[in-house]
């Protein structure tokens, strides 16, 4: 099974490498904020596997922080919003091909992304660490030489981890952050490579077992992402994060889904 | 933000199981159309036909569903059509249920024996008379597992819609287990509902061959 998920994210991460190539040979849509609300609706894609940031309600509509904030741009732009599910890797191929408008997809600001997407000032932040049972005696990345790490493929964890972690620590790649972790659990995995946000939910399903934050591998501010060129549509985004994090309203999301204020958003 | 599992997420895995027999119907459905058009042209007398029909089986053989589906739904934009997944998922299914579909039934078509064709030439059938009244009534019955096996194999690939954001049965399935963090439970019974798609399938099988071997015995 573990090796049928790798081929098929291989597979995957090669189409997202051609639809990388595809983009550059369609014309950049180049959508001012006037653009989008002459539409009449504003398309925001969303990770709905990525708990507490985007998750699917009971009724299996998208929810979570990610949600609240695209309702929040939404109602700030005066048009409604379409909130369309997208995964980790066929998120920004969405974006290229104008079938989203915006991304509030729990996007890690990094280098690499920024060369393909324009993203805005933060709006969330996570710390990406490792966690392992309170008895195990890893304490820094060197300590897990030998050791079977679980990590989500093509994350920012994963980034971290495999370039944190020593030559021979043996990495599992899993689909989504409920995998990585029924595998520590189950003890298929010694540690995994985890937001601090899901370490939070792991503590509180299982009190007990006594899991704790090994060491801190990074932070990683999240930003709203958009397609290349558009510096009316960043502006105006950049105006609307600044506002909900000076009156308070995103704040007031950021207790709601992670129960604790907005953490330092400042870039690393 | 995890919640309990409840009946309400057996409900969900129920919405996206229909959804899944839809993709699965639509693909049968247009995939048997182009599948007996692909099988006549690679049995046809134009080497012309012959060789376009093979291409066209050897490039939908020869490449992952997941690229198909990708290309189909991304690449529209390209040429600027705007498809949404469901039928972007549709049609990539389509043609390759079309491409494995034309395969198995020329092989099932050329498996009938020479004789027949011969006695349906001098009885003075023309082509689509030998093949509506002679060949394929005996091709079909040779065909029955394949087809069937094919089928069930089609509706297990439904699953790879997900890449393209269609939530079906295999998706709902990994988002209901993020949302209560209870992978046993949430797996075992979209295996489950599955098994119990596919299954009837068999047995239908079983059927069918036992009514068409009925003459014979």
């Amino acid at each position: 099974m573990h090796s049928a998920f790798s081929r098929r994210s291989l597979v995957a991460g090669g189409l997202f490498a051609a639809a990388c190539l595809l983009a550059t040979a369609l014309p950049a849509v180049a959508q001012t904020v006037d653009a989008i609300k002459a539409k009449g609706k504003v398309t925001i894609g969303m990770l709905v596997d990525f708990p507490p940031f985007g998750i699917t309600d009971t009724q299996g509509k998208p929810d979570g922080y990610d949600a609240d904030v695209a309702k929040l741009l939404a109602k700030e732009l005066g048009v409604p919003v379409e909130i369309v599910p997208v995964t980790g890797p066929n998120r920004i191929p969405y974006l290229q091909t104008n079938k989203v408008d915006l991304l509030v997809a729990s996007l890690g600001i990094t280098v690499e992304r920024a060369k393909q997407v324009q993203f805005s000032d933060p709006y969330a932040a996570i710390q990406v660490g490792v966690l392992a049972l309170g008895t195990s005696p890893i304490k820094a990345p060197a300590d897990l030489s030998g050791k079977r790490v679980g990590i989500v493929r093509a994350s920012t964890q994963d980034m971290a981890v495999t370039a944190a972690a020593p030559k021979d620590a043996n990495l599992m790649r899993f689909d989504d952050d409920a995998s990585a972790v029924q595998a520590l659990l189950s003890g298929q995995v010694d540690a995994i490579g985890i937001s601090n946000v899901v370490a939070q939910q792991i503590r509180a399903m299982a009190p007990q077992a006594g899991y704790e934050m090994k060491f801190v591998l990074s932070r990683q501010v999240q930003g709203i992402a958009m397609r290349q060129g558009q510096d009316e549509l960043l502006t105006w985004v950049n105006g609307f994060v600044a506002k909900i994090r000076a009156d308070g309203r995103l704040n007031t999301i950021h207790r709601k889904w992670l129960g604790s204020d907005l953490p330092d958003l400042s870039k690393p | 933000m995890i919640r309990q599992f409840t009946f309400n997420e057996v409900l969900l895995l129920l919405g996206a199981l229909k959804w899944t027999l839809a993709l699965s119907a639509i693909a049968f459905a247009g995939g048997a159309g182009m599948g007996l058009t692909i099988a006549l042209a690679r049995t046809a007398a134009s080497r012309a036909l012959r060789l376009l029909a093979a291409g066209y089986i050897q490039v939908f053989q020869g490449t992952p569903l997941l690229m198909q589906l990708f290309l189909v739904f991304f690449g529209a934009t390209v040429i600027g059509l705007d498809v949404d997944p469901w039928t972007a998922a549709s049609l990539g299914l389509t043609l390759n249920a079309g491409a494995f579909l034309g395969e198995i039934w020329r092989g099932c078509i050329q498996a009938v024996p020479k004789g027949q064709w011969e006695a349906a030439e001098a009885l003075g059938l023309r082509y689509f008379g030998r093949m509506r009244w002679v060949i394929l009534p005996q091709a079909m019955k040779i065909a029955i597992p394949p087809t069937v096996g094919y089928l069930v194999q089609l509706i297990k690939s439904t699953s790879l819609a997900a890449i393209i954001g269609f939530a079906e049965l295999t998706r709902t399935g990994q988002l209901v287990n993020n949302a209560t963090f209870r992978p046993f439970l949430v797996f075992s019974l979209v295996a489950l509902l599955y098994f119990a798609m596919c299954w009837p399938l068999s047995l239908l099988s079983a059927r069918l061959e036992r009514r068409a071997a009925a003459p014979t015995r």
